[in-house]
Order: structure tokens, then C-alpha cells, then sequence
């Protein structure tokens, strides 16, 4: 439903106040699960979302496991009450999707070679969903990948970019989830600088395309420096030199 | 002595690019070395590592480790290590070579729960872990408290030389089993030394990456002491 | 832990044997007393898209609720009466030995036992939850996601679903000529008293309250018991293999009613904040 100029106005500014480029305030937490062998909490604008990762561990039924590497797995799951309408606690087609694109967005980032015949289980709960909650799901459960101590070649870091009132705009909202011309989900590798999730939907020309592309990975960047702040501030606390280690 | 350079950091982060060998935790793409980890790197001349501070006990053959056993079948128990695998500990390895199964039954020598200190004796990336207990100071453990730390932090709980273990035996009067799988048993006269011992753990547990850490565990352990004595006085 | 396949946690001989000594002489492996709780921790409102929401922390064990409303027909034989419907998940977050899929036959007792001690206690009044008698009333919807496993679900998911409840803010309907109409005002759910519900188990010929996932492992029974604000007992279920004796069960009551008197005033303060 195209419906110009009423999702950002002559100052450009949108909705939620905030400009074309700027990203709603995210907060992450590493380690707030005790059993999980690593786990993390995003907030990411209304988004609420933990994760918790299991492995590498025994696979069971043993026929599953592979005799080179591990394997992944991936749940990304709703709580009945984190959307406006109830929703029914099993898993839908929606949340089957996310699954897959999101275990395809974090594999490229695992070493899974290094740990033969084991799984990796990720599971992702939004408590609360608000517009990118899949991009907000990958960038915990990175976070949560490394807090877990999994071989990784980078971090992936998430973020979606999208066309409103003909603009292409940085993190899009609920509303302009709903509103707005397009919408691009990605994941990135930030320092390998590789694209691990790209969905679209929505009508872009080619430019906007490009334009659309690099705008989220600019956002992917963003929030990588957010998952590193996190993981340092969780390991290292106020620490920055090492000294010596007697 | 070499010069190293330290440096904290999570995956992902360039390390290098000064051409050096990988060592461990780290991967080389072109000429730039990356951390796979979440740790302190190390760079010397003769390589680049990261020692981990996060993740699960990868088995390595020759390591001690404490398991809990789990399960057995006529031949073999099967023992949790605090790993993705499983390790196994043939009943040959307790009973003997003559060890037959309709003649002897596992359970009379060791039974789920308990704790027993074995060493790895083969592993690689086609089969589990294969155990044994055929060594000094091997074999179930019947008493002591249980403390599970992380697997990254025992080298630090150990110390060069085992200086850092050392200190925390000797100002508690305890004597400490380390399980480089993170599982450590403190046994001893004194439950005053005991909960001592413990809370040193838990300490270097807690700031394994900091520096003067030996230091500060032995001023702890000694006001720590220097109060209880205090208290007797009185 | 990773290796674990088994579906129940296995205690060291060496723990189980520390844990009855220190039985033996009333007290427990975290230094508590036998009847003692862990700090309990509520927060509500956690979820803005909720109804209502609680975050509750016992000890390791954490759980989280949240409150849906919706509007559907009574059932038949209840057609003055507003409909409350509690669902629980432990979700595979929550423990290594927890598996994503539809609820188990644990994860059902849950449920059912929390909801027994909300609607067997008349925490909710539901007969002032109608809109239309026999045709419309309120849903309520109450689901708990178990984030973290440490012993006590039951009395963890009854805190956190009575916690939602004090604190939810329902859509006020009206019926205006025979439709359901949004007057856009919030009112909170009709209460009638606070239920509290206390779990405890027997280790030998001990009986703690409040145990931890090591002190279930090695329990030999276990109960829940709910009571009111009139310190009446209004729902019970006994767990486990295991058998207790007539004493036991009234010591069982004792300690429900008086922790049910300590614990109410705790859950009760998350109404002051709101």
C-alpha cells in the first residue's frame, strides 16, 4: 500500500522520530542464561529477544550427526504473547522460514569442520516482535555463538533496509514494515565483508536496489560495533590493556 | 625472552598482518590473521594464538579429566566429560585383560554418579573419547567438594608450574584435583579450608584474564587466613 | 553441559552424599534452611505488547508470562463465566535436557497445576469477565515461557502467571446494541484474592521447600500445594514415584500456609508499582 509523504515528513523525519539513516536504540546483554552453554538479550527498538545456544554437543539420534563436521540448528520461535494478536504457540510457516534463512545467515560464520559429529543447537525466542525481529534474532545469536565459545571466522551482524515514501531508509519500523514499498532483510560478515542473509520484498528499480543494499550493510556495520561493545564489556569489563598475565 | 603483544579480543577481529604462522584460535585468510575466539591474543615472533576465555572442552589425548558415569553396557561405562563426546572406559581397563562379562558385573567396581579422575587415552575426530584409569592417582574419587569451573580457565587455575595451585593448597591445607574439562575436587581436613579453597577457585574463575592475578589470590588467601586467626584470639 | 543425553540430570554419589549429610543436620548444600526460598524477583510489565507481563527470577530459575485478551463464546456449561486459559512451555532455552516440540507430559502438568490454583482459588472473578451471557465473554490468555531451569517450576510459573494477572491491563468492551464495542479505556482484571503456591519435596525422611533442580534429582516425592488468602488450601498435586506418609502431608500444610503468608505480600508489592 503506497501512501506517500505520510511515513516521513518534510523535515525527514519518520514515525518514530527518528532521520532516514539512523537506527532505533538497540541494547545487547551476553550471558544472561545459566544452563545455556552461551546465550544473549537484544533489545532492538521494541524488539525483545534471547537466545540461547547448546553445543557443539552429542547428537541424538546418532544416525543425524555428520562424521566431518556439525551440525547447526536453528528455532526461531514467537511467543503467543510478543504480537498484538495472540499467537498460537506452534510453530507457523513464518517461523519454520526464519529458521532456515537464519541458520544459512550463521553457518558462513561457523568453523563447524572443527567439531565432527556434534550439533550446535541456536534457539531464539522474541518475547517481544516489533518490525526486523529476524535480523535482531541473527545478531543475538551470534552474540550468543561467541559467548558459547564456537569456532568463528567473524561475527554476523544484521540489519534490514527498506523504501518509504519513495526514500530508502535505514531499519524500518512496524509501520513502515506494513506501509512502506520495500523491505530488505541481511546479514553480514563485517570483517569479511560477505553477505550471509539477503531477502527482499517490495519493488525496487536497480539503483534503489544498490542504494538499498548498501544502506543496510552501512546499518550491519553498525550494529557489529554494537555486538563487539557487548562481548568486551561482558569479558573484559572496564579492562583495555592486557598487562601482565602472572 | 621474546616479546609478546596482547591484545583482547572477540572473532572476527584482525589480529596481524604481518605474515606470522597460526598457532591455535585463529585463522589465516591471505596474509591477515583473525581471532576465532572470544580471548587474549598473543603475538610473538614464532606465531599468533588466542588463549579462549568461553567455550566447551575440546578432548585431547594425554589430558586428566574428571567424568561422572552415566551408563555402562556389559563391556564399557560411559562417562559424562563435560565435552561434545562422551568418553568411554573399557571394563578391561579396571578388571583386567582376563575381564569377562558374563563372569563379572560392572557395577561392582564403579556405578552411575560416580566421580572418577581418568586420563584420555586416545581420540580423534572418528570416534569417542577412550579413557583409562590404568595410572598413579587415577580412579573413582570417594570424597571432596565439587567445583565446576569453565574448561578455558584451568591453565590459569594451575599456573606456570603449577604455581597458582600451589599457593591455594598450601594456604588451605587442601589437596585439589584439576580436570582439564573444568571439573576440580577440593578435599581436605577443614571446612574452613575447603570453603577457602573454593572461593580462590571461584576467584581465578572470575578474572582469569587480568593481570597479577597470582598476587592478588595470595594477598586474598592471606587476610582471609589473617582474619580467622584473628577471630581465634579473640 | 554438553554431552548429556539422558533425559533426567544424574547427581554425583559425592553431591547427593554432601547433600543428606548436611540433611541429617537441617540444613541444605546452598546454606538454606529447610523451609527457606530463594530470593524471589518479580518485574512486571515487561512486555508492552502484553496485556499484561511478569518476569519472575527463583533462585536460577526464571520464567516469563504474558497476558493476551480476546473475546470468544463461554463454555456451554459455564455461560456466565468469562474463560481463562494457562499454557506453559519449557522452552529448549531453558536446559540442556529440554527439547523443542509441542509440550510434554511435564510441561502439561505444569500448566494445568498453575491453572488449578488460579481458577480453584477464584483469584479472577470470572463471572464479571461476560459481555453477552451465553454468547460473548472475555478470554483471558496466560502462556509462560520457562527461560532457565533450576528446580521449582511450579512455584515460579504460579508467581509469574499471578503476578501478570495483578498487574494486566484489560480493553474495556462494552455491548452497544448487541455488538462489541472498544470504549478505548483499560480496566484491570476482576481479583479476588492472591494465590500462593508452595512446592516442596522429600529427600528421606527430610522435607524441603522451594528445591533446586540437583535437590529434585535426587527427591523421592514432591507436592504443590496452593492456598488463598484465608490461608485455605485450594489445589494440590503430589508428584513423583514416590510415597509420603499421613505426618508428612500435615507438616506439608503447616508449611504451605505460613510460606503462603510470608510469600503473598512479596507477590502483592508488584500492584504498588503497577
Amino acid at each position: 500500500m503506497k501512501v506517500l509523504g505520510k511515513l516521513i515528513n518534510e523535515q525527514g523525519i519518520r514515525t518514530d522520530g527518528r532521520r532516514v539513516d539512523e537506527l532505533r536504540p538497540i541494547k545487547i546483554e551476553v550471558g544472561v542464561l545459566k544452563n545455556a552453554d552461551g546465550s544473549s538479550y537484544i533489545e532492538f527498538g521494541k524488539n525483545k529477544i534471547v537466545v540461547a545456544v547448546y553445543g557443539p554437543k552429542e547428537v541424538h539420534p546418532k544416525h543425524m550427526a555428520l562424521p566431518d563436521r556439525s551440525v547447526l540448528r536453528c528455532r526461531y520461535h514467537m511467543s503467543p504473547f510478543s504480537v498484538e494478536e495472540r499467537k498460537n504457540p506452534a510453530p507457523s510457516r513464518r517461523e519454520i522460514e526464519i529458521s532456515k534463512v537464519t541458520r544459512e545467515a550463521l553457518e558462513p560464520a561457523l568453523m563447524l569442520d572443527d567439531y565432527p559429529r556434534t550439533a550446535i543447537d541456536v534457539y531464539i525466542e522474541v518475547l517481544q516482535a516489533d518490525g526486523g525481529s529476524r535480523c535482531a534474532g541473527i545478531t543475538a545469536a551470534s552474540v550468543a555463538l561467541a559467548d558459547a565459545g564456537v569456532n568463528m571466522k567473524d561475527l554476523v551482524a544484521s540489519c534490514a533496509a527498506g523504501k518509504v515514501d519513495d526514500t530508502i531508509v535505514l531499519d524500518i519500523n512496524d509501520e513502515e514494515d506494513k506501509e512502506g514499498q520495500a523491505d530488505m532483510p541481511l546479514a553480514l560478515l563485517p570483517n569479511l565483508n560477505q553477505i550471509t542473509l539477503m531477502q527482499m520484498d517490495g519493488i525496487l528499480a536497480k539503483d534503489e536496489y544498490k542504494k538499498c543494499l548498501d544502506t543496510a550493510i552501512e546499518g550491519c556495520k553498525k550494529v557489529y560495533q554494537l555486538q563487539k561493545e557487548a562481548l568486551m564489556k561482558k569479558y573484559f569489563g572496564t579492562e583495555i590493556e592486557v598487562g601482565n598475565l602472572a | 625472552m621474546q616479546e609478546i603483544k596482547r591484545k583482547y579480543v572477540v572473532p572476527g577481529d584482525l589480529i596481524t598482518d604481518d605474515n606470522v604462522r597460526p598457532v591455535s584460535n585463529v585463522i589465516k585468510i591471505g596474509d591477515k590473521i583473525y581471532a576465532t575466539r572470544i580471548g587474549i591474543a598473543e603475538v610473538a615472533t614464532d606465531g599468533v594464538k588466542v588463549i579462549p576465555l568461553s567455550g566447551i572442552y575440546f578432548p585431547r589425548v594425554g589430558d586428566l579429566v574428571i567424568g561422572k558415569v552415566i551408563d555402562h553396557s556389559a563391556m564399557a561405562w560411559e562417562l559424562d566429560i563435560n565435552s561434545c563426546f562422551s568418553g568411554h572406559l573399557p571394563a578391561q581397563d579396571v578388571f583386567g585383560k582376563e575381564f569377562s562379562p558374563s563372569r563379572e558385573d560392572l557395577t561392582s567396581r564403579l556405578r552411575t554418579g560416580d566421580l572418577i579422575a581418568c586420563k584420555i587415552a586416545a581420540f580423534d575426530r572418528s570416534r569417542d573419547p577412550l579413557l583409562t584409569v590404568a595410572d598413579k592417582d587415577l580412579g573413582k574419587i570417594p570424597k571432596g567438594e565439587v567445583v565446576r569451573i569453565s574448561p578455558t580457565r584451568v591453565p590459569r587455575l594451575i599456573g606456570k608450574r603449577g604455581s597458582m595451585i600451589q599457593t591455594i593448597e598450601q594456604s588451605t591445607g587442601c589437596k585439589i584435583i584439576i580436570g582439564q574439562n573444568g571439573i576440580t575436587v577440593v578435599s581436605g581436613a577443614s571446612t574452613d579450608g575447603i570453603l577457602l579453597a573454593v572461593k580462590a577457585i571461584k576467584m581465578v574463575e572470575e578474572e582469569a584474564h587480568t593481570a597479577n592475578l597470582t598476587q592478588r589470590v595470595k594477598d586474598m588467601l592471606q587476610s582471609s587466613i589473617g582474619e580467622s586467626i584473628g577471630q581465634i584470639d579473640q | 553441559m554438553s554431552s548429556a543425553r539422558k533425559s533426567n540430570m544424574i547427581v554425583e554419589h559425592l553431591r547427593r552424599a554432601q547433600m543428606k549429610e548436611l540433611l541429617a543436620e537441617r540444613k541444605r548444600l546452598d546454606g538454606r534452611g529447610l523451609t527457606e526460598s530463594r530470593p524471589i524477583k518479580i518485574e512486571t510489565n515487561v512486555i508492552k505488547k502484553a496485556n499484561g507481563s511478569a518476569l519472575v527470577t527463583l533462585g536460577n530459575t526464571q520464567v516469563i508470562a504474558g497476558v493476551k485478551v480476546e473475546t470468544d463464546e463461554p463454555y456451554e456449561e459455564l455461560p456466565d463465566k468469562g474463560l481463562l486459559i494457562c499454557n506453559a512451555e519449557v522452552l529448549p532455552l531453558a536446559s540442556a535436557y529440554a527439547e523443542p516440540g509441542p509440550p510434554d507430559e511435564d510441561a502439561i502438568e505444569l500448566a494445568r497445576v498453575v491453572d488449578r490454583g488460579i481458577r480453584e482459588s477464584e483469584m479472577i472473578d470470572l463471572k464479571k469477565l461476560v459481555l453477552i451471557e451465553g454468547q460473548k465473554v472475555y478470554a483471558v490468555f496466560v502462556d509462560v515461557g520457562v527461560l532457565n531451569v533450576d528446580g521449582n517450576l511450579f512455584d515460579a510459573t504460579s508467581y509469574a502467571v499471578v503476578s501478570a494477572l495483578l498487574t494486566a491491563k484489560l480493553p474495556k468492551l462494552e455491548v452497544k446494541d448487541g455488538k462489541i464495542v472498544d470504549t478505548g479505556k483499560l480496566m484491570p482484571a476482576p481479583i479476588k484474592t492472591v494465590p500462593v503456591s508452595v512446592t516442596m519435596v522429600r529427600i528421606g525422611d527430610t522435607i524441603i521447600a522451594d528445591p533446586t533442580s540437583e535437590e529434585e534429582a535426587c527427591m523421592d516425592a514432591r507436592v504443590t500445594m496452593t492456598t488463598d488468602a484465608d490461608g485455605h488450601v485450594c489445589a494440590v498435586q503430589k508428584g513423583g514415584t514416590g510415597t509420603f506418609t499421613v505426618e508428612q502431608i500435615h507438616h506439608v500444610v503447616e508449611t504451605a500456609i505460613s510460606k503462603g503468608e510470608e510469600i503473598r505480600p512479596i507477590i502483592k508489592k508488584v500492584t504498588e508499582s503497577g
